[in-house]
């Protein structure tokens, strides 16, 4: 259980590509770079999945007519969210970024387990290979939507038991990365590198982590409770048996709450990092953003709630957790001011990065201030179940969560793989992409403020023209993906070769070469500054 | 090109961070068994009556003998820690043995427990159960979920121990590097403490 | 090991001493079972289990001898949450109108 047994470098100095190869190098590493790269990959690989998932949904609800079963389209749009949740957005963030980057940042030489670290992606690999052999057996794959809802969960044919068994294994895995990064900030932080000098991109891993540890035991008893009830009749959530439905959508929402901040939180962390790099300016507020990720941790485990305002929920209970869910907009509007308080009068640099950061400010903005709409009583009586709701969280997801990923993508690029990827062409892909997602989404905004309902394989006529334009939509932002990986793969092989520090940052991940050798730091290093502490501040004052 | 053996950077050994990470794992199977708490307040919230009569049927008597075991065993994971930490390694093994031991002592009890209920129809789903109320259905739920999900953790314990012996055994664990000896110990004194809040809500309730 | 992790060794007598308290406790719950309370038993019940995991935690446990001040959060956070958990779902089950 030592770092030193982790980053045993054979040759000291060359990067960690060089330094052993060979598959089982790989699949057996205790590297924490290595790690990261592995779940890059498979991250990468999920989300193009449940990309394709989105485009048959689409696809379907092009037109009134239909191309394939109502059972067929259930089954979509269940995988469709599984898939992205719980293999894509929930560990993407943590599990590439974190592991790569969160050592280096503080000056470590590797997380605290390493051992742990990789069985982590173990139960990852594990969990997505169940999910997957869930739609391929026992009844095909699930219909329920990813929230599993008792007792349809309970009653439907299908393979809700090896699915749900599958986000188990997954929750595991995010567990044991929660274990694994709070201890190793808590630990592994080098000579100087205080509470108050670590980049916000950590202290953002580190109040993620929290709810990873605190929240997803509670959906893991969940889930084993469905397959208990499925496989011996346990009776628990079963209204036959004296169960009650509304407990189980409290089980489920007091973990996938939370959740959707494990989503967001390292991508906050991402946007306090890169805006200070291309603003040239110190971080406005940067204890605000600290412990605003924290507050955001803290009470957003408090509102979940407000998932279940038409369910039959009490009416105390309705009026708690709106005004929760009102109070925890307050720390997210925080860290927006904060982040344009940090551009402006800052020397704008306009590179990809933060190009991602800026669309991310703009429709996480959307996406929160549509959240606050919802989460009015009134309203969500007449939004609940429409359009509204998944257009609400997409633009929070993958407007902000999404765009925050590919932020990462683009500035940590040359530090992972030592070259530059085509400038030009991630704006232009970055442009295709913002106006996609704009013309898709603000569709289904307006689709389910009209009354469209969610999770309907048909519908009314009323509906086809916003559902035609928000399928555009959609191949518009699928287009720009498309350029946006093409760009980034093409930049792996064929991109010139970076320099260590081609942003001009100050966080120590720029201080060594790019890419890192296997031990991160030829010597641990002292600090003795703070993360944005730009040479031209000196100057600014 | 030789495969030289590694280069060793620091001697870096972090006993307290081996600690916080056990500790982290035991507040997340905290939360997993809370989760199960709450499902058993809203249920006997709902059907105060009906929890009643389902604890009658279980033997006060045989529940508390299995509260008493795990506490001694507790008793013994402690000391066997304090013992190898004092250099006495064949106490330290013999205080182990000893955990075992009641470890599975409390598993034969339980056998025997479910075995009765099960001889007399009561399990999840018999027709037996099925016709008595919603209450005692859930009652008898949460019984067998909660105290099976113990059971499980109380016999992974056992084996986790006999690994901890082995490896003493082994002089991989010794006086000089003991925090795996006693990150088994916090394992094995939560599956105590989720005990000590199972007996009085399952057992006492009549 | 690091000068501050120099191992607190517990006496074996203070060990037998909580297996002591841990055992009167179990009896003082076990004749509280039998008595008519009421609403108080479940109360008293979870105190004296409180009480006794509190014993657990500190002693055989070692948590009142770990120095790093995080040491000394986790356990009441982890209440804290749990505490939350229950008590805003109860917000529902305890208020709702109508039809049970």
């Amino acid at each position: 259980m030592t770092s030193v047994e982790a980053t045993e470098s054979v040759r000291p100095g060359i990067s960690f590509y060089e330094d052993r190869r060979g598959i089982l190098s790989w699949v057996l590493t205790l590297d924490h770079k290595r790690i990261g790269l592995l779940y890059l990959i498979f991250v990468i690989a999920f989300f193009f999945s449940g990309v394709i998932l989105g485009f048959f949904m689409r696809l379907q609800m092009l037109s009134p007519s239909t191309i394939m079963k109502p059972q067929t389209y259930n089954s979509l749009f269940t995988l469709h969210g599984i898939i992205m949740i719980f293999l894509v957005v929930i560990p993407a963030i943590p599990t590439i970024f974190g592991n790569f980057f969160v050592p280096i940042q503080i000056g470590a030489r590797d997380v605290a387990f390493p051992r742990i670290n990789l069985l982590s992606w173990w139960l990852y690999i594990s969990g997505a290979t169940v999910v997957f052999v869930s739609v391929f057996t026992g009844g095909g794959p699930p219909d329920t939507g990813w929230t599993f809802y008792a007792p349809y969960s309970l009653r439907t044919t299908v393979n809700v038991p090896l699915a749900v068994f599958g986000v188990f294994v997954l929750g595991m895995s995010s567990i044991l990365t929660g274990i694994n990064l709070v201890t190793t900030t808590h630990r592994l932080r080098a000579p100087g590198m205080t509470w108050r000098r670590l980049p916000l991109f950590v202290w953002g891993i580190y109040s993620t982590s929290w709810v990873q540890i605190l929240a997803t035991p509670v959906i893991g008893i969940t889930m084993v409770l469905i397959f208990l009830e499925r496989f011996f009749g346990v009776g628990v959530f079963d209204p036959t048996k004296g169960g009650d439905p509304i407990l189980y959508q409290h089980m489920f929402w007091i973990y996938s709450h939370p959740a959707t901040y494990i989503m967001i939180l390292p991508a906050m962390g991402i946007v306090s990092d890169v805006v200070p790099v291309f603003a040239r300016k110190k971080i406005f507020g940067y204890m605000a953003i600290a412990i605003s990720g924290v507050a955001i941790a803290a009470v957003g485990s408090l509102v979940w709630g407000h998932h279940m305002f038409v369910s039959g929920q009490s009416d105390f209970a309705n009026l708690l957790f709106s005004l929760l869910t009102f109070l925890v907009a307050i720390p997210s509007a925080i860290k927006v001011f904060n982040w344009v308080a940090t551009l402006h009068k800052g020397s704008i640099v306009l590179e990809p990065p933060l190009l991602f950061c800026l669309s991310f400010i703009f429709l996480f903005s959307i996406g929160g201030l549509t959240g606050l709409i919802q989460g009015a009583l009134a309203p969500n009586v007449h939004l609940h179940d429409t359009y509204w709701i998944p257009a609400h969280f997409h633009y929070i997801i993958f407007g902000g969560m999404g765009f925050g990923l590919f932020a990462a993508f683009h500035y940590w690029f040359p530090k992972m793989f030592g070259r530059m990827y085509n400038r030009k062409a991630a704006k232009i892909a970055w442009v295709i992409m913002f106006i996609g997602f704009n013309v898709f989404y603000f569709s289904m905004l307006l689709l389910g403020w009209e009354g469209m309902p969610r999770r309907y394989y048909d519908y009314l006529p009323q509906f086809r023209t916003l559902h035609l334009t928000a399928t555009f939509g959609s191949w518009i932002l699928i287009a720009g993906l498309i350029v946006m990986f093409a760009n980034l793969f093409r930049g792996l092989f064929k991109g010139e070769k970076a320099d260590d520090n081609p942003w001009d940052a100050e966080t120590l991940e720029w201080q060594i070469p790019s890419p890192p050798p296997t031990e991160n730091f030829e010597k641990i290093p002292v600090i003795q500054h703070g993360p944005y502490d730009f040479k031209e501040f000196a100057k600014n004052g | 090109m030789d495969e030289a053996k590694a280069f060793v950077f620091e001697e870096a050994r972090d006993d307290t961070g081996a600690k916080l990470g056990m500790w982290l794992f035991i507040l997340s199977e905290l939360l997993l068994f809370g989760g199960m708490f709450i499902l058993y307040s809203a249920y006997r919230y709902k059907n105060p009556v009906d929890f009643h009569h389902g604890s009658r049927e279980l033997e006060v008597l045989l529940g508390t003998f299995n509260t008493i075991i795990l506490l001694t065993s507790s008793l013994s994971m402690a000391a066997s820690i304090s013992a190898l930490q004092r250099g006495q390694r064949k106490l330290s093994m013999v205080l182990l043995m000893a955990t075992m031991a009641l470890g599975l002592l409390f598993l034969v009890n339980k056998g025997f427990e479910w075995g009765t209920r099960i001889e007399h129809g009561i399990y999840p789903n018999s027709p037996s159960l099925l016709t008595r109320a919603k209450g005692e259905i859930l009652f008898f739920g949460l019984y067998y979920v909660m105290t099976g999900l113990h059971g499980l953790h109380v016999l992974v314990g056992v084996c986790i121990i006999f690994g901890m012996l082995k490896l003493i055994a082994k002089g991989k664990i010794n006086q000089m590097r003991f925090v795996p000896l006693e990150n088994a110990g916090l394992y094995w004194h939560l599956v105590d403490i989720i005990w000590i809040f199972l007996y009085p809500l399952f057992y006492l309730i009549a | 090991m690091r000068p501050e992790e120099e191992p607190h060794v517990t006496k074996y007598r203070t060990y037998v001493l909580v297996w002591v308290g841990l055992v009167i406790l179990t009896g003082m719950t076990l004749s509280v079972a039998g008595m008519e309370l009421g609403g108080w038993t479940i109360l008293i019940a979870l105190g004296i289990a409180g009480t006794k995991s509190g014993l657990v935690l500190n002693y055989f446990m070692h948590l009142r001898s770990e120095r790093p001040f995080i040491f000394s959060v986790i356990i009441p956070l982890v209440m804290a949450v749990f505490l939350v958990f229950i008590l805003l779902t109860f917000s529902d089950l305890a208020f709702r109108s109508g039809v049970k």
